[in-house]
């Protein structure tokens, strides 16, 4: 099976599109023969590189090309998806004919041919261009870096063990659909990832840091690998000698940047709609009601150019948007695809996104954060008699049905009598985030992002938390002492 | 994109081995064929239907001692060739290590991951067993107020090994899977708790069943109470264990003890944990959620003692991590599919039963019943052992269950938690995660409430 590398056919491209115009026509027609009110095309062909260093010693190298298209159908709400990585023509017709035959014959659409759809491109110009394309960079350039991110935590304190990860993606795309949508994108990310081991005898504890963001190799320059590697042995040996962390209710001060990851799990997935529109998000009812203090404003951007979880279009072809989830305490929006609109009645945010072709677009975050407040880090902290001061974060995790939410502290301090004290380890906070919204009385004017990946029902894509620093009045600590 | 001839993965594998020898290089492929078909139910419909077919390579490519992967999707000529180059320039970058090497090992075990097929089962039967799964699931309690989460879903897949010493090996396996996890509320409480089944044979699935334990599990955590802060004797149950070991098994990798990873590093043949502990990893289980007859190098696979009565007895390795540590690979090496690197991993770890009967376990006890932990991804360091969890599970008074906790934290070290084990119950739960463990009761772990 061959079809010709015809470039593409829609005006205004100038680079070879992934995939000739009319055969995506044809194969969005005949994907409807089975009555689908709407078809949707997702042709991808990712490049990406993994190195791993250990001990100064590069150990893995990988990467590989990801390559295949996914076909969406909606008959109503109802989805059907498929995919393959046969993306020849007649693996794709293949491809349309099955998931035509998925929901059986009824209201078939009349087989009118190919060539129906006279697509109109969408304006998906990049918010960032990347200086320094991975694809362009030598190995031994990315190799340079990692080495100077081992030398910035090697032998620092009582770092014993470094393991240093860099990765780059750069991930082609093209979205076509039945309304005559036709988007293509290239989406290119960079991350470094620094372990540090501390140990001194049989005491041992680990830090972490991981920058990432959608740009090329420039990043770096900004953020340099020296600082990385230096920031995860600082938490290394901060935690390294820490006792336990009490367990209780206590009032919690929070970290800016990764400190976020707090809003991303208590609240950001339960305001997506694949929650909302289930009912199983506590926040379902609540637009335009006051759910959190007055000093809470939080959002959801896809238009920060170069942060790690920037979108030029998510991936229904639709331009990114700044979403402002809630305005000073009152809920004024969802995260909303287009089955989220079909099935709520809100408006698309462009929040439909994937990990890559093998998923369906869901309704998912971007950068989402804590607006800045009026108080300051310092002033935050010493409101606080007796607390926790969580200054770096790691993950977490939330059941939407439930709103119970979990993360784990990286860092974490006593405070007493408002003083920053000893160092604390094995700390975790656990809650409920309709409730624990409502106890954040405190929000500092030091926001700052952080990258993670977010794991969801469309996969795991590059997300940014952030916050300034702010203050909990009361949360469940999980520590054992 | 140019979309020319696309080989199969058994003719890539075999054009990339001839290549491979052609040019002097030695090299392993790793090749996957997965078609699967997953349908979600909501509402008493079909809310989405999904088909899958996927297919692709790994290679790892041995130049000058040391290895180099890429991996292809695209099975074309020219991208296989271009796989190659990447593979052997990423060698070349990559430090030499001792110990590596490819074999061509024995012949793999016979072992039927395969069964009957699901060549006889229409769409129809699956999309039956997703709808069936979700009412039984809204209709088995007043309480039930949405099934958020409900599904089927099979997978027919193959994988195939080859490497430029001879060796060539083939699977196909097969499963049908369902999963639900029913919303309840009551007095403004909202409860959520999964249940799920895994078989070899469509015709043993029963969604029902599945269903109706899983309203069970949830509306028993109805009507919780904060939970105390302290440290409390406690029962943790079978798949609460599983979880658990499922977190910290990087322990008991021999690549991560090589690392200086692993808190047990150094303890072969100590005493790591009660007598009544033993563990196995068993790959050669028919049922086992990580069976296989070779592991991702393609050397055979056995069931391998990782603890015997509280002693240490082995760790887990693959061919290179086995050569460093002056032993033989147990037949551990591990990758996640085609695009991962091969590195060490367990397959169906099990702890085994007691002689506690399950009813005998919280005799007498006031404490907690630990029934699921969540966070784990963060809240759990497997190079210290210790752990800080979002717990669920009830108050237990004088042995009976009193009332269930409000979300609560449980924080302690794996080590300690295996050392205290008192009793070991007579009954075996699996995980999702391919761990499997009787209930055990424990001295003390450390509760985090209100």
């Amino acid at each position: 099976m061959t079809s010709t590398p015809t470039p593409a056919v829609p005006s205004g491209t100038t680079t070879p599109a992934l995939l000739d115009a009319t055969l995506a026509a044809e194969v969005l027609h005949l994907a409807r023969a089975g009555g689908a009110d709407f078809s949707e095309l997702f042709v991808e062909d990712t490049v990406s590189t993994q190195l791993r260093l250990h001990q100064g010693d590069l150990k893995d190298a990988g990467g590989g090309n990801l390559f295949g298209a996914g076909l969406r159908l909606l008959y109503g709400t109802r989805v059907v998806y498929a995919y393959t990585n046969d993306v020849t023509a007649g693996g794709l017709r293949d491809l349309a004919r099955t998931v035509a035959r998925a929901q059986g014959g009824a209201g078939e659409v009349t087989p009118g041919g190919a060539g129906g759809l006279d697509f109109r491109t969408v304006d998906a110009r990049p918010l960032y261009v990347a200086r320094e394309h991975p694809l362009s960079a030598a190995k031994r350039d990315k190799l340079a870096l990692m080495r100077r991110a081992h030398g910035g935590a090697a032998g620092v304190g009582d770092v014993k063990t470094v393991d240093v990860t860099y990765s780059d993606r750069v991930q082609r795309v093209l979205i076509a659909n039945s309304e005559g949508l036709w988007a293509e994108d290239e989406r290119v990310q960079t991350r470094l990832y620094v372990n540090a081991i501390a140990q001194d005898g049989t005491l041992r504890e680990s830090g972490y840091h991981a920058p990432g963001a959608s740009r090329g190799l420039e990043f770096f320059e900004e953020v340099t690998p020296e600082s990385v590697g230096a920031e995860a042995a600082r938490i290394a040996n901060a935690m390294l000698r820490a006792g336990y962390a009490p367990a209780g209710k206590l009032p919690v001060v929070i970290g800016n940047a990764f400190g976020g990851v707090i809003f991303h799990e208590a609240c950001g997935h339960i305001l997506e709609t694949t929650a909302v529109e289930k009912n199983a998000s506590v926040f379902a009812d609540k637009l335009g009601q006051q759910i959190a203090d007055t000093c809470v404003s939080a959002i959801d951007d896809g238009t920060l150019p170069g942060a790690w979880g920037m979108v030029n279009v998510d991936d229904e072809g639709m331009p990114a948007q700044r979403t402002v989830l809630i305005d000073k305490g009152v809920l004024t929006s969802f995260m909303v695809d287009r089955l989220g609109a079909q099935k709520t009645g809100h408006a698309r945010t462009g929040s439909g996104r994937r990990q890559n072709y093998t998923y369906a677009p869901a309704s998912r975050m971007r950068s989402t954060f804590i607006d800045n407040g009026d108080r300051t880090p310092d002033d935050l902290i010493r409101s606080v008699d007796h607390g926790i001061y969580a200054r770096t974060m790691g993950g977490g995790s939330v059941s939407p049905g439930t709103g119970d939410y979990n993360f784990a502290v990286n860092e974490a301090y006593m405070i007493r009598n408002g003083e920053i004290s000893e160092p604390l380890r094995g700390a975790s906070l656990v809650g409920n985030g309709a409730q624990d919204l409502l106890n954040i009385v405190g929000v500092a004017g030091d926001l700052a992002l952080g990258q993670g990946m977010c794991g969801s029902v469309s996969g795991s894509i590059p997300t940014d938390v952030g916050q300034p620093h702010l203050l909990i009045s009361a949360i469940t600590v999980g520590g054992r002492a | 994109m140019t979309a020319a001839e696309q080989l199969g993965i058994a003719g890539a594998r075999t054009y990339l081995l001839d290549r491979a020898r052609a040019q002097g290089i030695e090299l392993e492929v790793y090749a996957e064929r997965d078609t699967s078909t997953e349908i979600t139910a909501f509402g008493g419909e079909v809310s989405e239907f999904k088909l899958q077919a996927r297919q692709g390579l790994g290679l790892r490519a041995l130049v000058a001692g040391a290895w180099g992967y890429a991996f292809t999707e695209n099975l074309s000529r020219p991208a296989l060739d271009r796989a190659l180059d990447s593979a052997v320039e990423n060698a070349r970058l990559v430090t030499p290590q001792a110990g590596s090497a490819l074999s061509d090992w024995p012949a793999p075990p016979a072992l039927d991951l395969y069964g009957e097929g699901l060549s006889g089962v229409g769409v129809e039967q699956k999309v039956r067993s997703a709808l069936t799964l979700e009412a039984a699931a809204r209709g088995a309690d007043p309480r039930v107020t949405s099934v958020p989460y409900s599904g089927y879903s099979d997978a027919d897949s193959e994988r195939l090994i080859g490497n430029t010493h001879g060796l060539e090996r083939g699977e196909k396996a097969l499963h049908a899977f369902t999963y639900v996890a029913p919303l309840v509320s009551e007095d403004g409480q909202n409860k959520m708790k999964g249940d799920w089944q895994f078989t070899r044979e469509y015709t043993e699935l029963d969604p029902t069943h599945t269903a109706l334990s899983a309203v069970e599990k949830s509306v028993a955590l109805l009507g919780a109470k904060p939970a105390p802060s302290g440290t409390f004797p406690a029962v943790i149950t079978g798949e609460c264990v599983g979880s658990l070991l499922a977190l910290f098994a990087p322990m008991f990798s021999g690549k991560m003890v090589e690392e200086g990873k692993s808190p047990l590093a150094g303890r072969l043949d100590g005493v790591v944990a009660s007598p009544l502990v033993t563990l196995l990893d068993d790959p050669t289980l028919p049922r086992g959620l990580n069976s296989r007859a070779f592991d991702a190098e393609g050397h055979p696979s056995a069931p391998l003692t990782v603890i015997e009565a509280g002693v240490l007895r082995a760790f887990m390795h693959n061919a290179q991590t086995a050569a460093r540590a002056g032993t033989v690979s147990t037949g551990h090496a591990a990758r996640h599919g085609y695009q991962g690197t091969v590195g060490v991993g367990h397959s169906n770890l099990l702890m085994l039963a007691g002689d506690t009967a399950p009813e005998q376990l919280a005799a007498g006890l006031t404490g907690v019943q630990l029934t699921g932990i969540a966070g784990g991804h963060a809240g759990a360091d497997p190079i210290t052992g210790d752990f800080s969890l979002q717990a669920e599970g009830f108050w237990l008074d004088g042995g009976q269950v009193a009332h269930p906790l409000e979300v609560y934290t449980v924080a302690g070290n794996i080590l300690d938690v295996l050392r205290d084990v008192q009793a070991v119950g007579s009954e075996v739960e699996w995980t999702m995660h391919a761990t499997a463990a009787p209930a055990v009761r424990v001295k003390a772990l450390a509760l985090g409430g209100s």
